[in-house]
């Protein structure tokens, strides 16, 4: 027994000894691998769940681009990956949603960069109806639960010789915090005036369903999609990998143009050309309702956060820096992302995406060249 | 007159009565067995049905694939969840059952009183409580997450669980086995190690165990102190570390400093995945996850029992 104690206090002194190793390694912000003198560099990131199955993809791929780089993305939620990069725990952060003003006070040098869009579909279980036609006033007054039941006219007057059941409909929503229902209410909130000014727009909302008992939560995009497979005649809203990857019906909208849209690569495509020039000085843009022909009108912007000033590891920042212009430029990169259902970057916002990383310095010098 | 009485009693007529209520209240302690047993087996079936799918070889020893393809495996959780889970125990253990020492001998000083009372909160604080704490002393001024800060939040929540559990169990053995041990001579620190501990082994390894596998289930303090990672793997390191003539203290250090993976951490994360592939594999690491813990169990207890025997026989 007392040979087990010394050996357990023996442990004990060797990992005091392996954290006093770390404490100079962790002041010096040199990495490990530098002192060790091997070339390899980990990147660490967390943020946004839904660019992560992209992220994870590129990350994969990128080591055949570049061996010695490895990069470990987690996927802790937008709000938890600004957190991160503000407590300076994470080389970048992902994030769907955009940083505060008081955000931006506390670390001036963090910049958003525009990475992919996604879309959000409203998803259905009507048995025997395998297409369904919306637009922006009847999906709010459903979500208003102004319209309760599936054959109220407003929803037949768009889908002629559809047999809509006699049903109450029952409006499938997330019940935790989200980046997706911060998208799917913005678009309720830009078509509708009321939905804005008695509901709201955010993350987390007061479902009007709800209090007529006519609303389930869902935990998460899978929780939404499970809770409309399971019951007849519910409608929600999740991420298009979702609905595509689990084979759910989702809904074809009237655009702002007043077109009929499906959500696909070429109607994603046309809603952020419509918002190329929406950018702000901040590299941010809304493209909600988007205005063009073929606009699928529920879409968000999903960014890197990344330090454009504050730099002290060189290596680390050039390589984050050709990572991030690697993923937005490389065609490779770009067809794993379209496979994916996300939508790649214009042209245009490439551009900007590219000339920001120009910019960035570590030191006070430039670091790509 | 004896007699008289019993010739009035029906006694066929009393045996069948008793009989019967015997059989309800048996058949009610079997109900109160199933639905007891029921959940148990209920959860291992579903899960070992679930998980079986996808188990093989690969599954132990692959790095994760990439999503939306089969395959792959999560060594990086199994490794990670092993390192984690030992940095807590050789922190834990040790001060836990100091503690425990210092509560027999001194139960009613300031300090005991001190002790139990912080023991009792310590255990009552939400396991995300604990994360976020991590997250602030171990995380933030280190600007790193690591296996190290990962295996220190989990040692904070095996503390509690080992410090009464040993109290406990110290407390059972006879003072007279003491007296008599300081009697002959021996000093109170062999006293305590030799025979005190000896003694109440058993309980305290089931109450460790209990503890390891509280931890070895535990997701949210290690989302803010372990973060994550599919590239988590000590062999790699341990291959590289050798190739590169690196000291043993460069290695360890690679080990520890590293963000990495547990078991639970990748269940979480792979169960809420639009791939059913990846969701099919999240069943295979609560499959993998429960043998960890029940063989953990199993082998403490059979190693218990022998032990038991050689003492004895």
């Amino acid at each position: 027994m007392r040979r087990f104690f010394l050996f357990s206090w023996v442990i004990v002194a060797l990992l005091l000894t392996a954290c006093g190793g770390q404490t100079p390694a962790a002041t010096s912000t040199s990495t490990p691998e530098a002192q060790t003198g091997g070339k390899s560099i980990t990147l660490n990131g967390a943020g946004a769940t839904f660019p992560l199955p992209v992220y994870t993809e590129w990350n994969q791929m990128y080591r055949s681009v570049q061996p010695d780089v490895t990069i470990n993305y987690q996927g802790i939620g937008s709000g938890g990956g600004q957190k991160a990069i503000l407590d300076s725990t994470v080389d970048f952060a992902g994030s769907d949603s955009l940083l505060k003003d008081n955000q931006y006070t506390k670390m001036p040098d963090l910049q958003m960069l525009p990475m992919l869009a996604g879309a959000v579909v409203p998803i259905y279980n009507l048995p025997g109806v395998d297409k369904l036609v919306l637009d922006g006033p009847t999906m709010v007054d459903i979500f208003m639960a102004n319209i309760t039941n599936w054959n109220d006219p407003a929803i037949a007057k768009l889908n002629p010789g559809v047999s809509l059941p006699d049903a109450p409909i029952v409006v499938a929503h997330r019940s935790d915090g989200s980046g997706t229902t911060e998208i799917f209410t913005s678009y309720l909130g830009a078509v509708s005036e009321e939905w804005k000014n008695s509901v709201g727009v955010g993350k987390a909302i007061e479902w009007p369903a709800d209090k007529n008992g006519q609303g389930i939560g869902g935990k998460g995009n899978p929780g939404v999609a499970q809770a409309v497979q399971a019951t007849p005649n519910a409608i929600g809203y999740v991420e298009l990998a979702y609905a595509k990857s689990n084979s759910i019906p989702f809904a074809n909208l009237i655009n702002a143009a007043g077109n009929e849209v499906t959500a696909d690569a070429e109607t994603m495509q046309d809603a952020m050309a419509a918002f190329a020039n929406a950018f702000n000085e901040r590299l941010t843009a809304k493209i909600m309702n988007a205005p063009g022909q073929k606009s699928w009108p529920i879409m968000g912007y999903t960014y890197l956060i990344i330090h454009m000033k504050e730099n002290q590891n060189c290596d680390k920042t050039k390589a984050l820096l050709e990572y991030a212009s690697w993923a937005v430029s490389d065609p490779a990169a770009a067809q794993k992302a379209a496979d994916l259902g996300y939508a790649t970057l214009p042209n245009a916002v490439k551009e900007l995406v590219m000339a920001k990383l120009q910019e960035v310095t570590c030191n006070g010098q430039k670091v790509l060249q | 007159m004896p007699q008289d009485l019993f010739a009035q009693i029906d006694l066929p007529r009393v045996y069948r009565r008793r009989r019967f209520l015997n059989d309800v209240a048996l058949s009610l302690t079997g109900v109160a067995v199933a639905l007891a047993v029921i959940p148990l087996v209920w959860i291992v079936v579903y899960v070992f049905l679930k998980g079986m799918q996808n188990i093989n070889l690969d599954f132990f020893i692959h790095l994760p694939q990439a999503m939306g393809t089969t395959g792959g495996g999560v060594t990086n959780a199994i490794q990670g969840s092993i390192v984690m889970v030992l940095v807590a125990v050789v922190v834990a253990i040790p001060i836990a059952l100091l503690v425990a020492f210092y509560l027999l001998f001194h139960p009613q000083t300031l300090l005991g009183q001190i002790l139990r009372f912080s023991t009792d909160l310590l255990a009552g604080v939400p396991s995300i409580v604990i994360g976020l704490f991590g997250y602030a002393i171990l995380v933030v001024p280190f600007k790193h997450f690591s296996a190290l800060a990962g295996g220190l939040v989990l040692a904070m929540i095996m503390l509690p669980i080992v410090i009464r559990s040993a109290e406990e169990m110290l407390k059972l053995v006879p003072k007279e086995l003491r007296e008599g041990a300081l009697a002959l001579g021996a000093p109170e620190w062999k006293t305590s190690l030799s025979v005190v501990l000896v003694a109440a082994l058993e309980g305290i390894v089931t109450g460790v165990m209990l503890a390891i596998a509280r931890a070895t289930g535990e997701t949210a303090p290690l989302l803010f102190t372990a973060l994550g990672n599919e590239h988590y793997n000590v062999v790699a390191y341990v291959r590289q570390g050798i190739s590169q003539h690196q000291s043993i203290f460069q290695i360890l250090h690679k080990i520890l400093a590293e963000p990495t993976d547990a078991l639970p951490l990748t269940l979480w994360k792979y169960a809420q995945q639009p791939y059913p592939e990846r969701v099919a594999q999240s069943w295979t690491v609560a499959l993998v996850l429960m043998f960890f813990v029940l063989a953990l169990n199993i082998g403490a207890r059979s190693w218990l029992a022998r032990k038991r025997r050689q003492t004895r026989g």
